[in-house]
């Protein structure tokens, strides 16, 4: 069975924010909502600064605290390749998944009523396709594949960097995986 | 369109967009139906034969106002829902891990149990127009001998939502202000409270008013000992959490909502302590109508100060995020 995972390569970020615009446009994403976003972060102190480009979206996680929450069995985890996805017809709209979720990967799409989230665009995996922002990103950032194949790129990406996992602590073991531009203060 | 997002908003961070007050006056109101249903059940709870005063209404009127004050409480939570008509998908699931599902399924049980204390409750005279209708009849020789079980049930249930209403809170591992053990524990104990403080309000029998009273300045005392710990828990925890409670000591405009609630529940819980333990005679000493307006009003500020938690805690959670 495939465990689908994502590296992002932020030292290939270049913030072009093509995959916001494909993931919008694939998934038909309300235009002041995102189920992936590209935050600037600047860390230090003035005048030694460094920004770095972080490409968020929904992790994925094994131990999804949004799974958990979910009151109507909306939010579950599907057996097969591990992806956290939605049953749109039963989501009440109650928020929980929204303020379980410690990535704030989730949002209520306020014109469908329903929550909704990044699903790795689970219908072109279906067709043997990336998701549309890996497909889009231009540096290469965006690195897609699944975990139990020894050749796919994200295990090649694993295997040749240290990468980190977003919020470790908070044992959510998350399925994206970031090579960062500098290392952890 | 902005695609570079770069600052705190909305759009980052939606967890400023989550849960609203319709939300926090469903806690405030489950928890005052929860300790209302505690409270009233009390008396019943009693071995004595008398156990209700007689001439005292408020053992006939809080326990119908349990699913009333109930029923509005849920009410705002329908409202917060963006998918109203999916509403019957918590019934037809149970989610053992969701407070929310078992918060779903408990408010379903808790509804009929005190809707049989409350018509158990009525005086015979009262129900009498009811009988036309054969089974309520049946049912109110059913609950006569059974009173007392159904008391201790109500009271039962009556602790369940108090404490599923902070639970609801504490089980998100994201939001580090309502992540702890105790919150559900301050919620049970304000929800207690409140319920106290009503029953002090609608009482018309002195001894009554006296005996809430001083029930209400115990769990005034242990809310004033839980709020300070919970700080203090808070600060001394992981970076995440401690951060989490800095809005309430920020005197940034920012925050001033935040730091001028806990300045509230700071003053309003001991000065409700001190007007309650100036009220504090022997129910045959009789008390004035302006020890009476000092109960009622003390009463008052203790529901004040528990709406004011559950407001400042929903929103204040919301801006906590794990580090």
């Amino acid at each position: 069975m495939p465990k689908y995972a994502m590296v992002i390569d932020q030292r290939r970020c270049i913030g072009c924010m093509a995959c916001i615009v494909a993931c919008k446009a694939e998934n038909n994403v309300p235009p002041d909502q995102f189920r992936t976003r590209v935050l600037e972060k600047t860390e230090g102190q003035f005048p030694n600064l460094r920004t770095e480009l972080r490409s968020e979206l929904c992790n994925h996680c094994d131990n999804p605290p949004c799974v958990y929450n979910c009151p109507t069995r909306a939010s579950y985890k599907r057996r097969i390749d591990g992806l956290v996805l939605l049953d749109k017809k039963r989501c009440v709209g109650c928020k929980a998944c929204v303020a379980a979720c410690p990535y704030d990967a989730r949002y209520i799409d306020h014109n469908k009523g329903f929550a909704d989230k990044c699903t790795f665009c689970d219908h072109r995996i279906k067709e043997g396709k990336e998701p549309a922002c890996v497909a889009t990103c231009i540096g290469k950032s965006r690195i897609f594949g699944d975990l139990n194949d020894p050749k796919s790129p994200v295990r090649l990406a694993l295997k040749g960097h240290h990468a980190e996992l977003p919020l470790k602590s908070a044992g959510t073991e998350p399925r994206v995986y970031y090579i960062r531009r500098f290392g952890t203060e | 369109m902005e695609l570079t997002i770069t600052g705190a908003n909305a759009m980052t961070n939606p967890v400023l967009h989550i849960w609203d007050w319709r939300v926090s006056l469903y806690l405030f109101l489950g928890g005052l139906s929860a300790g209302l249903a505690v409270m009233s059940s009390l008396m019943h709870l009693q071995k004595k034969e008398d156990r209700v005063p007689a001439g005292e209404t408020v053992f006939m009127v809080a326990p119908w106002l349990v699913p009333v004050i109930l029923g509005i409480g849920m009410f705002f939570i329908f409202l917060d829902l963006d998918r109203k008509l999916n509403v019957f998908w918590f019934y037809l699931t149970i989610q053992p891990l969701s407070p929310m599902s078992w918060g779903s399924w408990g408010l379903l049980l808790f509804t009929p149990i005190c809707l049989l204390f409350a018509y158990g409750t009525m005086p015979e005279q009262r129900r009498e127009w009811l009988y036309r209708l054969p089974f309520m009849d049946d049912l109110a020789k059913w609950i006569k001998p059974r009173i007392q079980l159904i008391a201790l049930a109500n009271a039962a249930m009556g602790v369940f939502i108090g404490i599923y209403t902070g639970v609801l809170l504490s089980a998100f591992v994201a939001r580090p202000l309502w992540n702890t053990a105790i919150l559900p524990v301050l919620f049970l104990c304000s929800a207690m409270s409140a319920g106290a403080a009503l029953m002090i309000v609608l009482a018309k029998d002195q001894c009554v008013k006296l005996f809430y009273t001083k029930v209400d300045i115990g769990l005034i005392i242990a809310e004033m000992i839980i709020i300070p710990l919970f700080f203090y828990g808070q600060y001394v925890s992981s970076e995440s959490q401690r951060l989490s409670i800095m809005p309430f000591f920020s005197l940034s405009h920012e925050y001033l909502w935040y730091t001028a609630s806990l300045l509230f529940i700071g003053v309003v819980f001991p000065l409700a302590l001190v007007m309650k333990l100036a009220e504090i005679k022997e129910c045959h000493e009789g008390l004035s109508s302006s020890d009476i307006l000092k109960m009622n009003l003390s009463a008052g500020l203790v529901l004040l100060g528990s709406l004011v938690i559950r407001l400042t805690f929903v929103y204040a959670g919301q801006l906590s995020k794990l580090v």
